[in-house]
């Protein structure tokens, strides 16, 4: 019996040691939030492919999908206090500027990024930095086009092809109108400024001077803005474009909307296509991609919007290796290619667009869903991709503007200039 | 050791003992946090930096219109719940504590049933209603009156109202038991000597119910005026979150969560807890002086 | 006919009232009561419907048979989405989360705040006054106003993301404490003497003689605690980091958003979320609907 019971426990000991050493160096557990499912997915996918690359220092990814208010609201709390926070975090732009406050708690990602920041645009990585310590990897470049119903527009008689400018967008507007009243030539934005932006950015115009980048001052009471409010607020008028349900196209509502066909025309940043496709299904094959409409023809014709950067906080257990590995996932050429494949999203190393077995892969569910090819667009606006400056006064711009100046200009129809000059006093006021 | 026991088993020192739960919470979780508050609330802080501003803080607050705002939604919010919530409660409860009335028990149990069902559940349910979709529950309403469906949470009266809807829906039924365990209370005797005058039911409510219920209505204002000064979850659940059009949905609280932990801005979100604290002290004050009691809260938990 | 509330007035051999206002109060409550029920039916209704119906048409009571499945069921019980792709959700664990604190935290506020209220009531000592005024103090301010400093004390005490956090704040419940000295007033003083005779400690005075008699006080409170610590979301939100910490509440506001497809999951999950709450009251009515009534007004 004793006899017995020693082997056994021998052979015990043979099998732990056996196993102690064939296991490969034990995965590295780290954390990661986000507030949108398919950048769960991408993370996962990504974390596999880390594995298969680096056997020797693996990772265990759990990423956890939390709502986007709280996932921010948490994270800042969370920032503030130095407990709770995740090892690495998506942060969308908007909310970016907050968790920039004070010393950000944050790890600065210049060494890890450097391997790829010869190929990105450099924009995209300035709008998560402060000074020059960049703090997030961006995702996509988010170009701004078109996307035109041509169903919708071909039965009333309309060439998309044939749209340079907003005035030439208006009429076709009322064409569209005359053939068919149930449909609508595009949507106005209540609780955003996708549209509004570009239509600033065409100008040469920003929501805020920042040109002392330690004082930034809003600039909302500025002529082309009131030009591309007043644009606006005539269509509703003209019965030309929808108030968008739920506030803008990026919602539930939105969707649902769109789904139903009547809007001709969609002018959202490039990654919209990923909603069109996951969330959209009764419009494949109807909505083609065109440079969005200017004021006058040669004005810059897109502009980068959106987006979010991943930040690794200071309370990571492995900061080089999290770093190494968020960057890697998501600038490398695998991940840019990932991005395009399994997101639908513009890669920020633009090189890529001009891939065309990527780009132009006819098995792609992106390209499948669309009658044109996004890069052809985007590689016509390329060298025309503007942005709108984000800074410590961003947010309180950004929430004086949903919160209460677009209800004011579209759904009230209140008097553009008046309220600009309100909105540029209120938000003056609320700047710490 | 025994010594220490028998200190702690005497009955002059057994009275502390008893009350040491709740003096070490109110010393740590309300004294203190009271003390760094004040001084929170000169400074500016932000997450690794620290700075002494003396008065700016109060001073901003002073001149904030949206902390008036602020204050101006509580209060509307918690005057019109008041005016609703306490009359036809009792009138409900003086119903259905008649002696006509079959099934009582059932009705106040279906009654009871939104006082159970959690803010967020409701709030979720209550956001869907109103969606702004043709479909959704109060436009397809507007609909069968031959109106064109509207943004709901988008306007100043439609979305109060359905804050106000929520609110009555939860507690209706709550005041009622309230008002009828007050008409429990008041003897029997009391309506019958009413009925020999011959009074008929109206007279009776005003004459006998009426004054009688006082302690309850107290009672349940108090309670009615707290819950909806300090409403916050409720608009945070209905608007989908603390930032609603024209700020139609900010309330006190919402406006402290969002400068304290939205914004990060603690330092001036400790000068707006301190203001509110003196604007609750006041209303206790006022409030003593006018019922001469000092009534329990809402349920505390 | 008889009455499912227990307690209540009227002999049984009082006159009725008469058939006509009868039939009118039956009608009018019974009206009131289905328009009380629209939400909670529009809600049950929308759990067959499924998430991507409600986004596309709202929340609403058309019945629509075409449209019902329990395939939203299935997915809050297996995880198996209602494309048939496994997904796995937490909800089960929120749900467990808000068990626990439910219990703990019912349990230990009944318990303390009893013990607090017992030695405000029974005795005489320094100070007595002036502590119960910090009683009546904390009672008469609103605990939201006093979040952040609350937060900010809890993070230095490590108590963040963690369920002690949710709890210690509020386990000597003031207004427990208040309610529990009111209902000892009622009772008799030698009934203490009878035990000291007997023999008990100061302690064992309250352990083995008041306690069991304060029943019916600590039934009721227990509602008024519990239901309060179930729906509870603001502390929560604020304490809790950890999606694997997260209670109900907290964890079904999270579904609710525009970049997931998790719809399906929050209305069944509110729906069911109702449920333990109901079995609770439907069990335990009496206790409720006497307590909640008998704590305030005598008060």
């Amino acid at each position: 019996m004793k006899k017995c019971l020693a082997l056994a426990l021998a052979a015990l000991m043979v099998i732990a040691l056996a196993g102690m050493a064939s296991a490969s160096a034990t995965p590295t557990k780290l954390t990661l939030w986000t507030f949108i499912d398919q950048h769960a997915k991408f993370y996962n996918e990504m974390a596999e492919e880390w594995n298969k690359a680096n056997p020797d220092k693996p990772i265990a990814l759990e990423a956890t999908v939390i709502g986007y208010d709280d996932m921010h609201n948490k994270l800042k709390i969370a920032l503030q206090s130095g407990i709770g926070a995740p090892d690495m975090c998506d942060v969308e732009l908007g909310q970016f500027p907050n968790v920039l406050l004070g010393e950000p708690q944050l790890v600065a990602l210049n060494d890890a990024l450097s391997p790829y920041i010869d190929t990105i645009v450099p924009s995209r990585l300035s709008i998560y930095s402060k000074g020059d310590v960049h703090y997030g990897v961006p995702t996509h470049v988010g170009a701004t086009v078109a996307f035109y119903n041509v169903e919708l527009l071909e039965a009333a008689g309309i060439d998309y092809k044939t749209i340079v400018t907003w005035d030439d967008w208006a009429a076709a507007g009322k064409k569209l109108k005359e053939a068919n009243p149930d449909a609508y030539m595009g949507n106005v934005e209540t609780t955003t400024q996708w549209q509004t932006s570009l239509m600033l950015t065409e100008q040469g115009a920003d929501f805020q001077d920042n040109s002392n980048p330690d004082d930034p001052k809003p600039t909302v009471n500025t002529p082309e803005l009131l030009k591309a409010v007043e644009t606006q607020q005539q269509w509703l008028k003209d019965g030309i474009a929808f108030l968008c349900p739920g506030g803008q196209v990026d919602t539930e509502e939105g969707k649902a909307w769109l789904n139903t066909g009547v809007c001709a025309t969609v002018i959202m940043p490039e990654w919209y296509m990923s909603r069109f496709v996951d969330e959209i299904p009764d419009m494949a094959g109807k909505y083609a991609i065109a440079p969005a409409p200017v004021f006058e023809a040669g004005q810059p014709r897109s502009i980068g919007l959106g987006g979010t950067g991943t930040v690794v906080t200071l309370t990571c257990p492995d900061i080089p290796l999290a770093s190494d590995f968020i960057s890697w996932a998501k600038l490398s050429e695998l991940g840019e290619s990932t991005i395009w494949n399994v997101m639908g999203f513009d890669p920020v190393n633009t090189a890529v667009w001009d891939d065309e077995a990527l780009t132009h892969n006819p098995d792609n569910k992106f390209n499948k869903y669309f009658l044109t090819n996004v890069f052809d667009t985007l590689n016509e606006v390329k060298g025309e991709i503007k942005y709108v400056s984000s800074t410590s006064i961003s947010p309180t711009i950004n929430s004086y503007f949903s919160s209460t100046l677009w209800n004011n200009l579209y759904i009230d129809q209140l008097d553009a200039a008046a309220e600009l000059e309100a909105a540029q006093e209120a938000i003056e006021a609320d700047i710490f | 050791m025994t010594s220490v026991r028998k200190l702690l088993y005497s009955k002059k020192i057994a009275p502390y003992v008893f009350v040491l739960p709740f003096t070490l919470t109110f010393a740590v979780f309300f004294i203190y946090p009271l003390i760094s508050t004040v001084r929170m609330s000169f400074q500016d802080i932000l997450p690794g930096q620290v700075k002494w501003v003396g008065l700016s803080n109060y001073r901003r607050l002073l001149g904030d219109k949206v902390f008036g705002q602020a204050v101006f939604n509580s209060v509307r919010y918690m005057a019109i719940t008041c005016a609703l919530l306490i009359p036809f409660p009792m009138l409900f409860a003086c119903m259905i504590s008649s002696k006509s009335m079959r099934g009582a028990g059932v009705f106040k149990s279906l009654y009871f049933l939104p006082v159970l069902t959690s803010v967020v559940v409701a709030g979720l349910v209550f956001r869907m209603m109103f969606s702004e979709l043709p479909g959704a529950l109060m436009n397809s309403i507007l609909a069968l009156l031959g109106k064109p469906p509207i943004y709901w949470m988008k306007m100043e009266y439609p979305s109060l109202f359905a804050l106000i809807l929520l609110c009555c829906w939860r507690w209706t039924g709550m005041n009622m038991l309230y008002f009828i365990a007050g008409l429990k209370s008041i003897p029997a005797e009391l309506y019958e000597a009413a009925e020999i005058d011959g009074a008929n039911a109206a007279q009776k409510f005003l004459r006998v119910s009426w004054p009688l219920l006082k302690p309850t209505t107290i009672y349940v204002l108090t309670i009615s005026i707290y819950a909806g000064l300090a409403m916050f979850t409720e608009s945070y659940m209905v608007f989908g979150n603390n930032t609603s059009p024209h700020n139609y949905g900010l309330t006190i609280v919402g406006y402290l969560y969002r400068y304290g932990f939205e914004k990060l801005r603690m330092g001036y979100a400790s000068a707006v807890g301190l203001a509110l604290l003196v604007g609750a002290m006041l209303i206790n004050l006022a409030q003593l002086s006018v019922t001469g009691a000092i009534g329990p809260r809402r349920a505390r938990v | 006919m008889t009455r499912s509330v227990p307690g209540v007035r009227r002999p049984l051999d009082k006159p009725r009232g008469n058939l006509v206002a009868s039939v009118i109060l039956i009608a009018f409550f019974s009206i009131l009561a289905l328009l009380i029920m629209v939400p909670l039916i529009a809600m049950a209704l929308g759990t067959l419907k499924g998430g991507a119906e409600l986004w596309r048409n709202g929340l609403n009571l058309r019945p629509e048979f075409g449209k019902w499945s329990l395939k939203s069921w299935r997915y809050l019980f297996t995880g198996i989405t209602v494309d048939g792709e496994p997904l796995p959700h937490s909800y089960f664990t929120w749900f467990k989360n808000s068990l626990v604190i439910v219990a703990l935290q019912t349990a230990l506020t009944l318990f303390i705040s009893s013990f607090v209220a017992y030695g405000f009531e029974m005795y005489e000592f320094k100070g007595k006054s002036a502590l119960f005024l910090c009683v009546l103090l904390v009672l008469m301010i609103p605990f939201e106003i006093l979040m952040l400093p609350m937060y900010v004390q809890a993070n230095s005490m490590r108590l963040l993301d963690n369920i002690w956090g949710i709890m210690l704040p509020f386990l000597a419940s003031v207004s427990a404490i208040f309610f529990f000295r009111q209902y000892l007033s009622g009772l008799p003083k030698d009934l203490l003497d009878a035990g000291r005779v007997d023999g008990c400690n100061e302690y064992a005075v309250y352990l083995r003689i008041i306690l069991p008699i304060m029943g019916p006080a600590l039934s009721s409170m227990s509602v008024l605690v519990g239901m309060g610590a179930w729906n509870s979301l603001l502390w929560p939100m604020l304490v809790l980091t950890s999606m694997s910490k997260y209670t109900l509440p907290i964890g079904l506001n999270t579904l609710f958003t525009p970049y997931g497809n998790n719809y399906d999951l929050m209305i069944t999950g509110s729906c069911f979320a109702v449920l333990p709450i109901l079995a609770l009251y439907i069990f335990a009515q009496r206790f409720i609907i006497d307590g909640l009534t008998a704590g305030g007004v005598k008060g």
